[in-house]
């Protein structure tokens, strides 16, 4: 089954052509990293998927059940407490549920504090929070684990697979970096440019449990893409 | 030492002020400019006349101009920011409302409503309207795109947007022109007051004017000073620091 179709013919802002001719399908439960170098165009390609930015030539289909995104900044109002910018969304399912989403992301404790006052680290997971809140079927991340510390990064990209695994729904996740794709994705789509186009759209060879090994994800990483990171 | 510092030299500056101004009335024994004790016993007799009752009337008029002002000039002002046409059809008519003399908007509301309390609150609120306006437009230009669209990607309605993530960023912006707001409106009340009012703080200077009362004029003057001074404290403040909680 298809969570999410996407076929873009173009996209500009002015006379400055971002993104070119792509086409690519999500299947349901499917994890799929967007992979390119940074300026390329993930956030703006993010953006037209997630119906932000309605100004494109090209179709999306997005399925019926909610999207949710996860921003590659954590997006939180600093102005609510953890817990009530979770509930505050209107599908979220109120406080108690929000509280135990913070909970399931390590957050149960710092659930009344004011964003700007717990580490990014925390903000991440709390914007994580958010988007498992709505009960998702797609999930857009862009850059999810960019400019955390290697630890708080690492237990990041737990608490992300974690949580896929869990809830089972589809995940498109935008990176610029080849073993974090490997590590958390079924399948690999890489944008060239620009203007930005689907350069290769490969299937990992590494199942869900094969992942979790950084000495696997390594090899495939320098198989792939020689001894690059 | 820090806090306690910072209590005590608004009170110093406050007592220097009321030392030179004791020199200079003693020095020059002029009948009009007397001394603070003077201004207290004067104060004492107008209690006896209905001192309070016309520093009611007075914060009244302030209070209804200055609620109807901060909604209408908010409202606008968020429209103007908010919508690039809105702002380009109705921004020279908010130049023209800035620059238009308070004593113009009062006379034409007497003139256009009669001598009546209706006019006299209009009169002040659209003085106030414009500065309000322009203040929230600026804070509503500087809307987070960010914000904006995390709140589409989440279907917050137009009512969940306005509570959880317009009004929260524009609160600076409230504050600003509240407080510049309450000393403008008072200041204009009084000449409402002046001219079509018979009542209030500036019907009462406008009387001992006419007698060349100083002392009289000077102890409604300063009780007001005090009532604005005390909203400040006791509301403004608060209520910022409450609106400020979650920074760092």
């Amino acid at each position: 089954m298809t969570a999410l179709s996407v076929d873009i013919q173009s996209k500009c802002f002015g006379s400055h052509q971002v993104l070119g001719p792509m086409a690519f399908e999500i299947a349901a439960g499917e994890r799929v990293a967007l992979l390119g170098p940074s300026g390329i165009g993930k956030s703006t390609l993010m953006g037209l998927i997630a119906g932000t930015d309605p100004v494109f030539d090209g179709r999306v289909s997005r399925p019926n059940g909610q999207i949710a995104m996860v921003f590659q900044t954590p997006r939180l109002l600093p102005w609510r407490t953890l817990v009530q910018n979770i509930a505050l969304i209107p599908d979220a399912g109120g406080e108690p549920t929000a509280r135990a989403r913070l909970a399931e992301v390590g957050l149960a404790d710092a659930a009344d504090q004011y964003p700007e006052k717990v580490s990014l680290g925390m903000q991440r997971r709390a914007a994580l929070a958010r988007a498992l809140a709505v009960e998702p079927s797609v999930i857009l991340m862009d850059e999810p684990l960019v400019s955390l510390d290697p630890a708080s990064a690492q237990a990041m990209r737990g608490l992300l697979t974690e949580a896929l695994d869990r809830t089972g729904a589809s995940a498109l996740i935008a990176t610029h970096n080849r073993a974090e794709a490997l590590a958390l994705c079924d399948r690999v789509l890489e944008l060239d440019g620009p203007p930005a186009t689907l350069r290769k759209d490969r299937a990992s060879p590494l199942d869900r449990t094969r992942r979790a090994d950084a000495a696997a994800v390594d090899a495939l990483c320098r198989e792939w893409y020689g001894d690059v990171r | 030492m820090g806090r306690g510092q910072s209590a005590v030299w608004p009170l110093v500056s406050l007592a220097g002020l009321v030392a030179l101004w004791t020199l200079c009335s003693s020095v020059l024994q002029l009948d009009t400019l007397p001394g603070p004790l003077e201004v207290v016993r004067a104060a004492q007799i107008e209690i006896a006349q209905g001192y309070f009752g016309h520093l009611g009337a007075t914060l009244l008029r302030v209070t209804a101009a200055f609620v109807i002002a901060m909604a209408i000039g908010s409202a606008i002002g968020i429209a103007l920011g908010m919508s690039a046409d809105a702002n380009r059809i109705f921004g020279g008519w908010l130049v023209l409302f800035l620059n238009l003399p308070a004593l113009v908007t009062i006379i034409l509301c007497y003139v256009w409503f009669g001598l009546t309390e209706v006019a006299a609150i209009t009169a002040v609120s659209i003085n106030k309207i414009p500065n309000v306006a322009a203040t929230v437009r600026e804070g509503a230009r500087a809307l987070s795109k960010d914000l904006a669209e995390m709140a589409a990607v989440y279907r917050l309605d137009w009512r969940e947007r306005l509570i959880h993530v317009v009004l929260p960023q524009l609160a600076p912006f409230f504050a600003a022109a509240a407080r510049n707001g309450l000393a403008l409106v008072w200041k204009i009340v009084l000449v409402v007051e002046l001219l079509g009012r018979t009542n209030g703080v500036g019907f009462e200077i406008y009387a001992h004017f006419q007698l060349f009362d100083v002392a009289a004029i000077l102890a409604y003057a300063l009780g007001f000073i005090v009532v604005v001074q005390a909203i400040e404290l006791l509301v403004l403040e608060p209520w910022e620091r409450a609106a400020n909680r979650w920074r760092r």
